[in-house]
């Protein structure tokens, strides 16, 4: 009961205290706000990359294995994979044949053009030579005309799909659809333009919006079909762990390429979960060190907070004198102004985040949606309240180790 | 309650310098008594005032407050002592600026665990006891000396102490309101408070029925007044 009284008299005090100090109470918290603004900033960008990542990728499937010459993400010995032959559309027919539990199979190749309609031009657009099984081993679609058909494979037909990002440079204001434009020196016709995807591209990933899809076969016609390198889209069975058939489709692939058992693979299987690896192993990275810098500046406000409260301390040793020869004990001086610094470091907390608030929503306006979710908003208030304590602390005690004769003595 | 002092001795050091602030005192007061103590700059009066007020403890000797020997406590049962048994009233009147007459006065009983119910009543009670129960809402800054005195008795008495100490109470107040002052101190010990009141002031010190005066940490005399047995004539 008697701790609970203490506690109560001791919130009292401490609001009191913060009232009648206001403008040195709204500089020292200044610096609580900027670091937890800053803290909630980094982390809610971070997350915001991450959602925007794991969106731009999502194009890639999350059950469908790629079969190519080099694994995407490289790590080790470059030169092994770079000796390495090409895939070629005749392996891809080879295990669409064997592997008869496939959803589907796609080969595709690609290549960098100029593309150009009318008087504008885009510079190195990346074309997909693809198949119409595409629609089924990727989750984007089309937002406007139609995906390629396999009628349009078979007849070699020069029809694309373009990105939006195309759409958006190329085309302008024009409808896309059914307008010609020139992919090298071919002429094609636009019959589709696809979803935005939201790009990877700052990652240096790809980016998906700046793609143009034509007929596999369409593709080999325009920019030549010798010696070049596919990668082959497996899509898994629903009914089957992802990692068995990989083992499958590894398995298949060395009896394609006639691999003896002493030889390593000489091809690799990618798949979307091994980007989002490489991006968490990097991101991870980025967050720690922004996390380290923005911490760096809570700690900073910290001190000014430590050190406003052994102004308060030494402020108010007198009264600190007064409640201790009335019966206040050590515990009850040194929670009086923990609560204090607390009480500082909560307000200073919850503006902080305030202003997170803002920034996330200029973030989201201008860069990528970014919002400060409900767990960063607890991490936040519990880290003030942390900096509040542990920044309070040393004075609190102080206070609390004072002698009473002497604190009344204090002039 | 009776405290009594055995063979007290106090020491410091001031700079280099040890100073014996209380030699081999020894001193008995029983309940209900009225005590003054007395003595020029430098006697040891207040360091006399800090251990029998619990807020010093003695470098030898014994302290037992009601049968609790103070004199062996750490500083949070020194607390609990002070908050129970000791109502101090100081010179500079010593009230939170911030706090209004009504919280001073609960104070005490705020660190000493009374249910705010309770405090209410308790704290309402001392108030009217010392006649301000229509300032009880203001901040001591808006009250004239005798006021805060007033308010700083009431908070003495608020917990029911066994002891009264009151360190020069008049020392900041006119004489009028000095007087005024040590009628209600007078009324407290009428109505069986202990009282102990450290002065240098003659005057003041002449309301005590027993004045203990010191001299270089010595006690040089202790006698029962002329009043002290007027008194014990008229309960007669």
């Amino acid at each position: 009961m008697k701790a609970l009284y203490d506690t109560a008299e001791s919130l009292k005090i401490a609001l009191a205290a913060i009232k009648a100090n206001k403008s040195r109470g709204v500089l020292t918290t200044l610096g609580i706000v900027i670091g937890i603004m800053a803290v909630v900033t980094t982390m809610t960008a971070a997350n915001g990359l991450g959602n925007t990542f794991r969106e731009s990728i999502s194009a890639l499937g999350s059950d469908v294995l790629y079969v190519s010459r080099r694994p995407w993400v490289i790590s080790g010995n470059f030169f092994e994979f770079r000796n390495r032959k090409n895939v070629e559309l005749k392996e891809a027919e080879k295990l669409d044949r064997y592997l008869a539990n496939a959803v589907a199979i796609n080969p595709t190749t690609n290549t960098n053009k100029n593309v150009k309609y009318r008087s504008s031009t885009l510079e190195a657009i990346t074309i997909i030579g693809t198949t119409d099984k595409h629609m089924m081993v990727s989750a984007s679609v089309p937002e406007s005309g139609r995906f390629l058909t396999a009628f349009d494979v078979q007849f070699k037909r020069p029809v694309c799909v373009i990105g939006s990002e195309i759409k958006e440079r190329l085309f302008e204001h024009v409808d896309p659809v059914n307008k010609r434009m020139k992919i090298g020196r071919t002429s094609y016709r636009v019959i589709g333009v696809m979803e935005k995807q939201g790009s990877a591209g700052f990652f240096g990933g790809p980016n998906f919006d700046r793609q143009i899809f034509v007929p596999i076969t369409a593709f080999m016609k325009s920019f030549g079909g010798h010696n070049r390198d596919f990668s082959i889209a497996v899509k898994a069975p629903p009914n089957i762990a992802l990692a068995d058939f990989e083992y499958e489709v590894t398995g298949e692939m060395r009896k394609i390429r006639k691999l003896r058992p002493t030889e390593g693979d000489d091809f690799s299987i990618n798949q979307m979960n091994q980007l989002v690896g490489a991006y968490n192993k990097v991101m991870g990275v980025i967050v720690i060190i922004g996390l380290v810098i923005t911490g760096i500046s809570l700690f900073v406000g910290g001190i000014g907070v430590m050190n406003i409260m052994f102004v308060s301390v030494t402020e108010r040793t007198r009264e600190i004198g007064i409640r201790k020869a009335i019966g206040a004990r050590k515990r009850a001086i040194l929670s009086q102004f923990l609560f204090e610094s607390s009480a500082i470091c909560l307000i200073g907390g919850g503006l902080g985040l305030l202003l997170a608030f803002g920034v996330a929503a200029l973030i989201s306006k201008f860069l990528m949606p970014a919002s400060v979710s409900l767990p960063i908003v607890v991490v936040a208030m519990c880290v003030s309240v942390l900096t509040g304590v542990l920044s309070g602390f040393i004075p609190a005690l102080k206070a609390s180790k004072l002698n009473p004769i002497d604190a009344l003595r204090y002039e | 309650m009776a405290l009594e002092i055995r063979n007290v001795n106090k020491t410091y050091m001031m700079g280099t310098e040890e100073v014996r602030a209380l030699q081999d005192v020894s001193v008995s007061i029983k309940e209900n008594e009225y005590v003054a103590i007395m003595g020029p700059s430098g006697s040891g009066k207040s360091t006399m005032m800090n251990v029998l007020g619990c807020l010093d403890t003695p470098t030898s000797g014994e302290y037992h407050l009601g049968g609790q020997d103070v004199s062996q406590m750490n500083d949070d049962q020194l607390a609990d002592v002070r908050n129970q048994q000791i109502g101090f009233v100081f010179q500079t009147f010593n009230l939170i600026p911030r706090a209004n007459v009504f919280h001073n006065v609960e104070l005490p009983l705020v660190y000493g665990g009374v249910r705010p119910s309770e405090r209410e009543k308790m704290a309402e009670s001392a108030i009217e006891k010392v006649g301000l129960t229509d300032r009880k809402s203001h901040k001591p800054t808006e009250l004239s000396g005798g006021q805060r005195q007033r308010v700083a008795i009431a908070r003495a008495l608020v917990n029911k102490p066994s002891i009264i100490l009151a360190d020069e109470p008049t020392g900041n107040l006119d004489s009028t309101t000095g007087e005024e002052i040590m009628a209600i101190l007078d009324d407290l010990h009428k109505v069986g408070n202990t009282i102990i009141l450290v002065t240098h002031e003659k005057s003041i010190a002449e309301h005590a029925h027993r004045i203990i005066r010191l001299k270089d940490g010595r006690v040089e005399s202790d006698i029962t007044t002329a009043r002290a047995n007027g008194a014990a004539n008229g309960v007669n």
